[in-house]
Parts: structure tokens; sequence; C-alpha cells
């Protein structure tokens, strides 16, 4: 395991220190255009299908495309259809019920009980691992493949698949839903058994204009009352572009006191939901993830 | 690709398959010898093979071809046990990610 987790410190690590230890962080610096950069190591939930037909960004490099965002790490489920030792590498087919792909676990020579899969063919495996093409052709570097116990991971996966897919093609579901992500897929896959020729609105309700901030709203659940209030300010006050609001508009306009919109400030500015524009004391949305 | 994947299907797409190899999750609701049928969102009639132990009441996994009277000539059957929160979640799951086509086989 020793050597085994060396490999992955070092590619988790190192996204970890371009992130700035925060999901938010890479955001701070460029507004809204530095999201993509985040989005690109963070781990996504997708089908097979969908890294078949993940569409290669920039020629000759290893970066990909699902649903127009840059995706480098996935993690999927798939059920184990051949098994290939190689000498370097052992090379997995997967089959997960939309299509069939090349899983590589590369191979640690000082350890020699890894050559041995610690599963068989038929079985289901949860792959996490990054996108790669190699000669025109796709597969998964994989960084750890585990066998799925339960086999209610399966279902659970594809359904956050679909969850994700939807999430950013539709947008973020409506209210009420801004709790657990368990809770929303369950629900998600309720209605899909109930409204099955209705497939548009499996998660979004409503209309389609509405739902960017619907999902704003929905980000603040949980937060305090006063960090609401602010957050609520500057989601509705006019012009609120690139240059945001100074704390003493925020505070006449939703009529707090400074003192409780500097406290909602900090709190916001914690969770990462508004950033400081022009000066520390002048706050806009975050909304660019 | 190079060899087809077995599409995950609920019970009401069958009659899209006729001829394919399909994957179907569900509850075995009945099993009477060598024939099965199984609640994935809609009734599949199975024909297993001699090697196929399922339980009636428990989830099944199902590999197996489409038959042109929509029942399915299983291959591969796997007892999921009863510990599969909702069985019927698996026919569920695979109506979901076929609505998103992105996501699964083109109909």
């Amino acid at each position: 395991m020793s050597a085994y987790g060396g490999y992955s410190t070092t590619s988790y690590g190192a996204a970890g220190g371009e992130d700035g230890g925060g999901f938010f962080g890479g955001s701070q610096f460029g507004g809204s255009q530095g999201a993509k950069a985040v989005n690109e190591e963070s781990l996504r939930p997708v089908t097979i299908k969908q890294i078949i037909d993940a569409e290669p960004a920039y020629a000759g490099e290893a970066s990909f495309r699902i649903d127009g965002l840059d995706v480098k790490q996935v993690t999927f489920v798939g059920m184990v259809r051949s098994i290939s030792p190689q000498t370097t590498n052992i090379t997995y087919r997967l089959d997960d019920g939309t299509g069939i792909i090349e899983v590589k676990q590369w191979l640690d020579a000082d350890k020699q009980e890894e050559s041995r899969p610690a599963f068989r063919e038929e079985e289901y495996v949860r792959v996490w691992g990054r996108l790669k093409s190699f000669s025109n052709k796709r597969h998964v570097g994989a960084h750890v493949i585990k066998p799925v116990k339960d086999f209610n991971e399966v279902n659970y996966h594809l359904l956050e698949a679909v969850y994700v897919h939807l999430f950013f093609t539709k947008g973020a579901p409506g209210g009420g839903s801004g709790g657990g992500g368990g809770n929303t897929t369950n629900g998600g896959a309720n209605s899909v058994g109930g409204a099955r020729d209705d497939s548009d609105s499996m998660f979004v309700d409503g209309g389609d204009d509405n739902s960017n901030a619907r999902s704003l709203e929905a980000k603040v659940q949980g937060y305090s009352a006063k960090a609401r209030k602010m957050f609520e300010y500057l989601n509705c006050a006019p012009n609120s572009g690139a240059e945001g609001h100074h704390i003493n508009m925020i505070a006449s306009g939703s009529g707090m006191s400074v003192g409780d919109v500097n406290e909602a400030a900090d709190e916001l500015l914690g969770h990462g939901t508004i950033y400081t524009t022009l000066d520390d004391e002048t706050f806009a949305i975050l909304d660019g993830y | 690709m190079e060899s087809v994947s077995t599409a995950r299907i609920s019970g009401n797409m069958i009659a899209n398959y006729v001829g394919q190899n399909v994957m179907v999750v569900g509850k075995v609701t009945q099993l009477r010898g060598e024939t099965a049928t199984i609640d994935a969102n809609g009734q599949v009639h199975a024909l297993l093979s001699r090697d196929s132990h399922l339980m009636a009441g428990n989830g099944a996994q199902i590999i197996g071809k489409v038959l042109p009277d929509l029942s399915i000539k299983v291959l591969q059957a796997m007892d999921l046990g009863n510990n599969v929160g909702m069985y019927n979640k698996g026919g569920v799951t695979a109506s979901a990610i076929q609505l998103n086509t992105p996501l699964s086989l083109p109909e």
C-alpha cells in the first residue's frame, strides 16, 4: 500500500496544490473564468458511454470534455469482462451496460502481490482514474480499483452520473433539495418512475429560465439568516456585475446594520459563495462554478 | 467500439432490443423451474440457464438475449441477495440513464 499510496498522493497532491487547497481557491483569482481549471481536476462520476463519447479538448493532449466541461479525473462502476495481465500493467475491460472501456492499472515492480487482481471476471468494480488517450485509443489509467461489495453502489453510481449530467446541462435541482446529494438522487429516481414520458422534468421542475436563480438560492440553504439576507440582496440587486456592491449599499439596501453585513459577509466568504472585488468591503456573488 | 456492450434496460424498453444482448436488474417475482419473472420497471420473462441460481423475492441481474416473443434467454444470471434497496430501482436506474441519451446507448 505504501508504494501504491505514493502514486496517488503525487497525483492528488499536485491537484490540491493547484487548487490552493480548496474547491473555490482557483476562482478567487480569475472570477468565473477560473472555474474551468478547478473543475478539470475534480472527480466526476460518469457512465462508460460518456467516456467513449467525451470529445478531446485539444489535439494531441490528454484532455477531454463531457457536457462541455473539461474532465480528467473520473469514477465509474462496471462489470469486469476480461482481465489481461501484462508485464507493466493489468488491462481490464469494463462494461456498465452503457459501453465498454479499457482500464489499465500500472504495476509497481517492487510490490509483487499487486500483480494479482483482487477480483474476477463477471464481478462489479469501482474505478477511480484519469482519462487517457494513447494512439487514438481511449482508456482510463486507474488510481484505484475496488470490488463493489454492495450492489446498491451500482444503481447509486449510475443515478449519480445522471444527476451530475443533468446538473451541468440543465442546472441544479429546484428549491428544497439543497440537502444531501443522496436524497436528491433518490428523489430524482422516484420522479423518473412516476413521470416516465416527461424526461425533461426529471430534476428541474419549473421553467429553465429560472434554474440559475434557483440554484443560487439552493446554495445558501443552511446558512444563517443574516447571510441569506445579504445573499438575497446581492442576488436581486440591479446591475450586480463584476464590480459587486459596497458594504454600505448592502446595509442600507437590505436594512441590516453594517456590523451584521460584515458578519454575513464573513460567513459567505467562508463558504466561497461570494468574493471581494474592488476592495475588502465590496462583494459580488461567485457564480462561476 | 470493438465489441458491443450489453445495454442496461428496464422491462418497459424490452421491445426495442429484440435480438440484442441486454442487462436487466430487478426483483424476482416468480420462479418456476427454468423460467423466472422479473419486475424491473415492467415485467420481464426470463428463460434461465441451468447454472443460474436465482431466489424468488431477491434482487437479480440477468444478462441475455431478447427473443422475438420479448422473453430473455439468459446467458448469465446473478443473485443480488435481499439487501438491494427497492429492487425496482434497477429498472428505474436503467430508465434514468436511457432517458438521458448522452449517458447511454442510442435507442
